[in-house]
């Protein structure tokens, strides 16, 4: 044992590292959220670092939902769909990639089905399929669509920026698919047009030579 | 990259005492110890879900900016590093105090970079989409490796004279590549911004 400095450097380093990470794991998932939502009320305070947040009580007639974002194609391939899960709330993206696109929200139901709404009578009906893939239709802008999503990697499928630049109003939807493969729609001044791609993993677009940042949609 | 199963769980070895300084012992231990932080790192970076976003400075707009400006604090005592082991050795004049500056300055570069690694792995993880990343996530395991190594080589006694230098190299290097890679490429993408 001839010099302790290198060693206790380490330990330090270890330390740091793992204290910056146990934080992030009781903090970090309240941060991916930017509107307020509720904790799901567990029986006993245990500030241990639990990796996902499991909804609380599988009964059996309850399906697990897990907090995960899907996307996929309609039937016909000509859009994409992602559906966004977080706390048994579901937030969905239609998007052609040219002009038509369609937000809806709703909640998902104990047996995994969800029903959401948007805009001008614009609804998806899905069903969570094991955790790993929704499957359903949308009726959107007067088509009928037929769709399978699967489940994607974090950070999520499903991104959207809205920001002014230059006094005019944007508002961008984007899918990133499977295959890293990314439909989208920006929208400027109420015109719809297709959307530069974003990086799928920090979100960072240009649009007009400005740079923005995307944020995983939720719901 | 190789993958050896039972590296992720490694993680440090424990601090076994080198009682023996002669034979590969010496060596063989950093360099053990070295491949296992690496793959351990790149296996959690690969395995673990990244979570996409984590907790925030105040006063910073984003942790992609935190990250670059803690990278970039942690490359500027590089360059200390770079400066005051060249001063140790003999190869630029320098104060009596060099090396007390090289061992701070190091300690101060390494426990500024656990941050951002620990941002990296827990939130965007091992990734390969593309060039850039793909060059900075291996660096990013390789470096904190080659730091272990370097730390617990320091501990043996009667090394060869160009061990030292060399792995030093090597971390700088490492260092410096992932910081062009990273916080640079920031730098460039978003402006230098806080």
């Amino acid at each position: 044992m001839k010099r302790p400095g290198p060693l206790i450097t380490l330990l330090a380093g270890l330390l740091l590292g793992l204290f910056m990470l146990s934080l992030n794991a009781t903090t970090g998932t309240e941060a991916v959220s930017s509107t307020p939502k509720k904790k799901p009320p567990t029986v006993a305070a245990s500030p241990a670092p639990t990796k996902t947040a499991t909804p609380p009580s599988p009964s059996p007639s309850r399906v697990s939902v897990p907090d995960a974002s899907y996307a996929g194609r309609t039937d016909d391939d000509s859009s994409a769909v992602a559906v966004t899960v977080r706390d048994r709330k579901a937030i969905a993206y239609f998007c052609d990639g040219h002009a038509k696109e369609s937000w809806l929200k709703g909640d998902v139901r104990d047996d995994g089905s969800m029903r959401l709404t948007g805009k001008n009578g614009d609804v998806l009906n899905g069903t969570l399929k094991d955790g790993r893939r929704i499957r359903g239709t949308a009726d959107v802008g007067g088509g009928h669509y037929g769709f399978t999503a699967n489940r994607a990697k974090k950070p999520g499928a499903l991104w959207r920026a809205t920001t002014t630049v230059r006094g005019a109003k944007l508002d961008g939807g984007w899918i990133v698919l499977p295959g890293g493969k990314q439909v989208g729609i920006l929208t400027r001044d109420g015109t719809p047009g297709a959307a530069p791609p974003i990086d799928p993993t920090t979100g960072a677009v240009t649009v007009d030579e400005q740079h923005l940042t995307a944020r995983p949609a939720t719901p | 990259m190789t993958v050896d199963p039972n590296a992720a769980t490694q993680g440090f070895p424990s601090p076994e005492p080198v009682r023996r300084p002669a034979g590969a012992v010496r060596y063989l231990v950093p360099a053990l110890a070295a491949a296992a932080v690496a793959v351990g790192l790149g296996v959690y970076g690969r395995v673990h879900d990244p979570a996409g976003t984590a907790f925030n400075l105040a006063g910073f707009s984003s942790t992609g900016a935190v990250k670059s400006w803690l990278a970039t604090t942690a490359f500027f005592f590089a360059l200390v590093q770079l400066v005051s082991a060249l001063m140790v050795y003999g190869r630029l004049p320098g104060p009596r105090w060099a090396s007390k500056l090289h061992r701070w300055s190091g300690r101060i570069a390494f426990l500024v970079a656990v941050p951002v690694a620990v941002h990296c792995l827990y939130a965007l993880g091992y990734q390969t989409y593309e060039t850039r990343v793909l060059l900075h996530s291996i660096l990013g395991c390789f470096f904190f490796g080659v730091f272990s190594a370097k730390m617990l080589l320091l501990r043996s006694e009667r090394l060869p004279g160009w061990l030292l230098p060399l792995v030093g190299g090597l971390v700088f290097t490492a260092l410096t590549l992932i910081w062009l890679t990273s916080a640079l490429w920031f730098f460039r993408t978003f402006g230098v911004t806080t």
